[in-house]
């Protein structure tokens, strides 16, 4: 026998109240876990993407929207721009790439994305298989579509239009897979990426096929492709949905935007700006969150110094058996105080799995709406200073009704009985 | 062994009591009988070094527990006496086993299971080793905490009103057991009560 094996007994003595200071803690715990964790996971989905991206041009609309299209690709684009005004943006000194891209397609709801080679040289794409594509209708698929969708190297698809399955089909021309990146866990996993001149083609043929046969496009549809033998094409009355613009120097920053904004159809957004808004209108959620779990935890400690003062009171005639046996009275203090501790204890290590399976949950969640799934079950760091926190407040929740211990009269308590 | 002298006492100056001596060497027995309100369980605390006395001394084992530190005087107590109270009491949440062993463990000495199991077969409530105290009668309660009154050979063993919970039959049986146990170990058993049913079982008595 020891004290923690008595600390257990009496634990297990009263299983309800137990029982519901360890959930309160629980669910305290779990909750701002929760936060941390998604706070992190999107923290971390976000600035990875947004990496080495100063700017994004494209069709005026709002411009989180187009920030939300174009890097993280979960929301509809605002509309198309001229290549011919994208391509002009390579003209100004202060830029250093310019990443045009053309979307509105899609296959099993994962989204094709026409694009130079430069786009998967900026997310840093590796190749897992096969090669990377190289004429018009060649596509090379992320590692998370190849896995939901079974496409292999050489298998043949039909695209469907629109960004979700129930587009209509693009029945009469087939992109052939060539290569599938390995995973990197940037945007690029989750994207089927061609030639801007795919999305062309692809479109004029369908334009061609309901309108009858329309020479001018039937024309440039026979017309050697330039992209072809350009990387970066540039082909006049042609559009793309967007372009991603990184700058030389942050002197770019201060001119061009409104230089766009005010002399061109396009629009200028900046992602960093765009997400810090995007932030700060989650952060009045995450910080409602946190205060409601910040008072759950003070219940739970008041719910664990009910529940001692009540057991404290029930039991007073056996600390004065025990103090009459022998026992110190700091001997029975550590006794309940181990009793606070082992509460707080098991309701840190359920909270850190209730939180666990939450992000789970939430991952699914995430996953079938934007393909996006959040990992690292992992430990943080502020975790850490949440088992403190918890032991802390198990402490204090322990110590102030045992504080009692010291004052008790042993001759009259066991005379009253 | 224990004896006391001019034991004093008050719970205010309305309130107070002088106390007759005792005296109650190794193997002998002795039996206080008062009335209830003639402070026995005053005396009972006193002997146990549970109370301060105003005045007077209590000698336990050849020594005197008057100079002693509080720290001295509950060492002195845990090792030295064993105390039956009046309503059997026990930590609930522990099994009867632990309740027998937990003596041994409050003042560190070894947890010595083989002496609770042969209390309890001497007693006759092995079968109850490993229930819950709350699921025994008053007789079997009793019973156990004479047993845990044994745990650490005590010099003194002080009993407060013992059987006044029994019935006939259970008081015979207790108080049998209570002499038996003090004498196999040689202590001397005190037995502090208002039960009539005694007066025939102890020789030597103080009357309150």
């Amino acid at each position: 026998m020891n004290l923690l094996k008595i600390s257990l007994a009496n634990l297990k003595e009263k299983k309800l109240n137990s029982f519901l200071s360890a959930l309160l803690l629980t669910l305290g715990i779990g909750m701002i876990s929760l936060l941390l964790l998604l706070n992190k996971q999107l923290d971390e989905q976000f600035r990875k993407n947004i990496k080495g991206i100063d700017m994004v041009v494209g069709a005026k609309g709002s411009p989180l929207q187009l920030i939300l299209s174009s890097i993280y690709q979960i929301d509809a684009p605002t509309g198309n721009v001229p290549l011919a005004e994208v391509n002009a943006l390579r003209r100004n000194p202060f830029v250093k790439t310019v990443i045009p891209l053309s979307m509105g397609d899609n296959f099993q709801g994962f989204r094709i994305v026409g694009t130079t080679p430069k786009y998967i040289e900026h997310f840093g794409a590796k190749l897992a298989q096969g090669q990377v594509y190289n004429a018009s209708l060649e596509v090379t698929i992320g590692n998370k579509v190849a896995r939901m969708t079974n496409l292999k190297v050489g298998d043949q698809f039909s695209s469907a239009h629109g960004l979700d399955q129930a587009g209509e089909k693009h029945g009469e021309k087939k992109y052939k897979v060539t290569g599938i990146f390995s995973p990197n866990g940037s945007v690029v996993d989750q994207l089927i990426l061609t030639r801007l001149s795919s999305v062309w083609d692809i479109h004029e043929h369908a334009e061609e096929h309901s309108k009858g046969s329309s020479e001018k496009s039937h024309e440039e549809h026979h017309k050697p492709l330039p992209g072809q033998a350009e990387p970066e094409p540039d082909e006049e009355n042609k559009q793309v949905t967007s372009a991603l613009v990184q700058f030389r120097n942050p002197m770019g920053l201060l001119t061009i935007p409104r230089q766009i904004n005010d002399n061109t159809s396009m629009q200028a957004a900046l992602p960093s700006i765009e997400i810090s808004r995007l932030f700060s209108l989650l952060g009045v959620g995450i910080e409602t969150l946190r205060a409601l779990a910040m008072i759950i935890i003070g219940i739970a400690g008041v719910s664990v110094f009910v529940s001692l003062y009540n057991s404290l009171k029930e039991r007073k005639y056996e600390m004065a058996l025990m103090l009459s046996m022998g026992a110190t009275r700091t001997r029975l203090f550590l006794m309940l105080l181990i009793e606070g501790l082992l509460l707080a204890v098991v309701g840190y290590f359920a909270g850190i799995l209730l939180s666990r399976v939450g992000l789970s949950l939430f991952s699914s969640a995430a996953e079938q709406d934007f393909h996006y799934s959040l990992k690292g079950f992992g430990l943080l760091k502020e975790e850490v200073f949440l088992f403190f926190g918890a032991l802390f407040i198990g402490a204090v929740a322990a110590a102030l009704p045992s504080l009692g211990i010291y004052r008790l009269n042993i001759s009259r308590t066991l005379a009253e009985e | 062994m224990i004896s006391s002298r001019n034991l004093r006492f008050s719970y205010s100056p309305q309130k107070k009591f002088s106390f007759p001596d005792i005296q109650c060497g190794n193997k002998e027995t002795l039996l206080i009988l008062g009335q209830s309100g003639r402070g026995k369980t005053t005396l009972l605390h006193l002997l146990a070094l549970l109370l301060k006395p105003e005045s007077g001394e209590v000698r336990i084992a050849d020594k005197s527990s008057n100079a002693l530190s509080q720290e001295e005087l509950t060492s002195l107590r845990a090792r030295n006496i064993g105390i039956i109270y009046q309503r059997p009491h026990f930590v609930s949440a522990l099994s009867v086993l632990d309740n027998l062993l937990l003596p041994n463990f409050l003042v560190n000495q070894k947890q010595d299971k083989v002496k609770a199991v042969q209390l309890a077969e001497q007693l006759g409530f092995t079968e109850h080793l490993s229930k819950k105290t709350h699921q025994l009668s008053q007789g079997e309660q009793q019973r156990v905490s004479i047993a845990r009154s044994l745990m650490n050979n005590p010099n003194v063993i002080l009993a407060d009103e013992p059987t006044s919970n029994l019935d006939d039959v259970n008081c015979q049986k207790v108080i049998q057991l209570l002499k038996a146990q003090s004498a196999s170990i040689g202590a001397s058993l005190v037995v502090v009560t208002h039960d009539q049913r005694l007066k025939d079982e102890f020789s030597n008595q103080v009357i309150l």
